[in-house]
């Protein structure tokens, strides 16, 4: 078993503001029609307050299926075969065995996501794309209560990403890199304590793809956000403050690769 | 988080709703169905309202009825029943069948309905039914003002006609005296052509004469032609008499709404029926005791000696006494008992004269048109299961409409839960979408309906219109594209009524199809796993 403090050398302690997430023994196998495809082989990884963490893999790797385990979207394998149980601890609180409900919850106030192709909704404008996550956690007489603030903060982020005069346009209506400072928007807008990036720049051209590290790294300085993000690219990676190696399901020290 | 319901589902509803013609189709799908039901709904129950006011237009509310033998002492039971609150009027009747002699020696079974003009037309609508009379005002479909009966210079023969009817009298041309008469249905005697806007003009016609040759005759027969009537009495045992026959002239005609009456009855003053029946108040000559054990019981005095001749006086009979609510909405069964105990204190009252009142018939205009209401009503309820059939294509719609839109939303749903919303909060999301494409289809369906339901008749002329500028400009000759031909049916216009229970039912219907059309679709949305969904393409 191999363990995320065994990666690239850390530019600093990994954890200097606590311990935010804790990822211990992580499997997670696909079922293709009769064929079970692993995917993870018992990942370890830990996450700092504060801390942006880039995990490095080519594709295939199981980059994307980490995420979703982590952000709740999927759930990892049960503990068979002797194999130990997956564990994955948000703030010490045990996010294996939660309710669906409770996964809901967490998604939807501890979690925001960004993909690499935005996933906006197109027949909402951007303002709305970015307050829909607050209309699903508020639910409908909460939203209603503080709909002209949270409206507010919604134009006050689109703002600072630039986006100040797009607020009444549609996704379709969007360039690349405005459509994903949109869901960047769109995910900071719960104030989430883990931001977790899937390719922000996978769809990107190059120098679009610059100026959105550039805005995830305004964020990581202005705000403290914890990040985790995915990436194959090593220079989008070394952006980060730590690395962590993913290669065919498992985390690996740089030697090891 | 997702709780139900929240501002994303409206918004979403809102978004999906207004940016793509699929579900627009789906609700004109709705809306077609639900105003096709409607529409169809409301014609047949206004032709079942029409149906059924005609029927009852000629026999009241409640009908008390004996039949054949009749009752006695029947003003009595009608002073009783005026005399009662509920009561607007009550009239008496006698119901009997007959043979009808015709022009050229026809002959045709017909129902006699003899009656008193006066009560009778207390009771029912008759002076309305009554067809010749002095018309200001057209036909709703007689355009043209083609009707005989708008014309001044017959304005007062019609009049006097209309008169003789209302009274069935007419003055006898020898004597000047008034005589009984005889008003026929309107189809009974066959020599009134229906004319295309439903109304009638005498046939005029070659008839052959003995002499073999032939004459012109005009066949408007009240006022001026005299018809055989023959009947077959029974007396108060029920045995039948000798047939007996009388040539009567024609008053005028009737049209109650309703082909079988028009074409069968035949209404008669009723002294004068009374009188043909043996049912007339009069004296006779027994000897003996009536009602004896034996027949021979009485007919002799103690010394052997024939007993004296006694002068018997027998009171008039009728077979029914028709009787009117003086609350036309009230409820018709209560009116009914309430009649029933009238009728049985009168029997008491003449305990072993008259019927007693557990066996005397009381039934209410809709009994006495059972058949002809259960008939429409089966029809109704068949085309209204048609076309409710028909409608769940809407369902099917729906259903196809949401799956192939699921399809190309999954990525949305992929989105959404992993926004943090719940399955079930992604199942509301279809499930609304698919109660506003109900709500939106059903609304506009119920808007549609009233507007053509209200206009039906309008646009029904609109479409007759049409046909014949198109036949005559493109054929040569007029098409005729009169659905609802007056011709062919007794109401001059299409009947309607929208009954806002029944719009209810419809509408409701319209939002429940859409809703069962979106719920398999909503499981599958709320069932889909969001990682597949986001990573579907």
């Amino acid at each position: 078993m191999t363990t995320a403090t065994a990666t690239t050398p850390a530019r600093a302690d990994p954890t200097p503001g606590g311990l935010l997430l804790r990822v211990a023994n992580l499997h997670k196998t696909y079922r293709l029609g009769r064929v079970d495809v692993p995917v993870l082989h018992g990942v370890d990884l830990t996450l700092g307050r504060g801390e942006w963490v880039a995990i490095l893999g080519a594709s295939g790797s199981g980059k994307s299926t980490l995420l979703h385990l982590i952000g709740g979207l999927d759930r990892p394998d049960r503990a068979r075969n002797g194999r130990a149980r997956a564990q994955i601890e948000f703030r010490g609180r045990d996010m294996v065995n939660c309710s669906q409900a409770e996964l809901n919850g967490f998604r939807c106030a501890d979690v925001g996501f960004v993909f690499q192709f935005y996933h906006l909704l197109p027949e909402l404008s951007v303002t709305d794309n970015v307050l829909l996550g607050t209309m699903i956690k508020h639910g409908r007489w909460g939203f209603m209560g503080q709909r002209a603030d949270l409206r507010a903060r919604a134009h006050k982020l689109l703002d600072a990403f630039g986006l100040g005069h797009r607020l009444r346009h549609r996704p379709a209506e969007l360039s690349g890199g405005e459509r994903q400072r949109v869901a960047i928007a769109r995910a900071l807008m719960n104030d989430p304590s883990l931001l977790l990036a899937d390719e922000p720049t996978g769809n990107l051209d190059r120098k679009t793809g610059a100026a959105i590290l550039e805005v995830l790294a305004g964020i990581r300085a202005e705000r403290g956000q914890t990040m985790l993000m995915v990436t194959h690219d090593p220079e989008i990676a070394a952006r980060a403050d730590r690395v962590v190696h993913l290669v065919d399901g498992r985390v690996v020290r740089p030697s090891d690769g | 988080m997702g709780t139900v319901p929240a501002v994303y589902h409206a918004l979403l509803t809102r978004r999906y709703l207004t940016s793509k013609v699929m579900p627009l189709l789906a609700s004109l799908a709705v809306v077609l169905c639900t105003a096709m039901v409607l529409i169809t709904w409301s014609v047949m129950g206004g032709f079942l309202n029409n149906l059924t006011q005609a029927g009852r237009s000629l026999i009241g509310d409640v009908r008390i009825a004996w039949p054949n033998v009749g009752f006695a002492h029947y003003d009595e039971l009608i002073g009783m029943l005026e005399a009662d609150p509920s009561v607007e009027a009550a009239a008496p009747i006698i119901e009997t069948f007959g043979m009808l002699t015709l022009l050229e020696n026809r002959t045709e079974g017909v129902l006699i309905r003899g009656i008193d003009g006066g009560s009778f037309s207390r009771v029912t609508d008759y002076p309305g039914t009554l067809w010749w009379r002095p018309l200001d005002e057209p036909m709703p479909k007689d355009g043209g003002g083609d009707d005989l009966r708008l014309a001044d210079e017959n304005r007062l023969l019609l009049q006097r006609i209309y008169e003789d009817g209302l009274r069935l009298r007419e003055l006898d041309p020898v004597t000047g005296r008034p005589e009984s008469a005889i008003v026929l249905g309107v189809e009974v005697g066959g020599w009134n052509v229906r004319t295309d806007w439903g109304g009638y003009y005498p046939r005029v016609q070659h008839l052959a004469t003995p002499e073999g040759g032939s004459e012109l005759m005009n066949k408007f027969m009240p006022g001026s032609g005299e018809l055989s009537l023959l009947v077959v009495p029974i007396d108060s045992q029920g045995r039948p008499l000798e047939p007996q026959t009388a040539k009567l002239p024609v008053a005028n005609e009737f049209e109650s709404g309703l082909y079988d009456i028009d074409r069968q009855t035949v209404l008669m003053d009723l002294p004068a029926l009374q009188k043909m029946l043996r049912m007339h108040a009069a004296k006779r000559v027994v000897r003996g005791q009536e009602g004896a054990g034996s027949a021979f019981e009485g007919f002799f005095d103690g010394e052997g000696e024939v007993a004296p001749a006694q002068t018997v006086e027998d009171p008039a009979r009728v077979t029914s006494v028709i009787v009117r609510m003086a609350d036309p909405d009230g409820d018709l069964l209560a009116f009914r008992d309430r009649c029933h105990e009238i009728y049985a204190e009168f029997a008491v009252a003449h305990a072993g004269e008259v019927p007693s009142g557990s066996v005397i018939g009381i039934e209410t205009w809709e009994d006495a048109n059972r058949m002809m209401i259960e008939a429409v009503k089966k029809e109704t309820g068949l085309v209204l299961m048609i076309f409710t059939f028909i409608s769940f294509t809407a369902v099917f719609l729906v259903f196809a409409i949401f799956w192939a839109m699921i399809s190309e939303k999954t990525k949305d749903i992929g989105i959404l839960r992993a926004l943090g919303a719940s399955r079930l909060g992604v199942a509301w999301v279809w499930l609304r979408y698919g109660l506003a494409i109900g709500v939106v289809g059903s609304v506009l369906g119920g808007v549609l309906a009233w507007a053509i339901v209200t206009n039906i008749n309008e646009i029904h002329e609109g479409i007759y219109t049409t046909g014949k500028w198109l036949g005559t400009h493109l054929a040569g000759r007029e098409w005729n594209w009169y659905i609802w031909d007056p011709k062919v049916y007794v109401f001059k216009e299409i009947p309607h009524k929208i009954e806002p229970w029944k719009a209810a039912i419809v509408l409701v219907g319209g939002l429940v199809s859409c809703l069962v059309g979106a719920l398999w679709p909503a499981a599958r949305a709320a069932r889909m796993h969001p990682v597949k969904a986001l990573r579907f393409e």
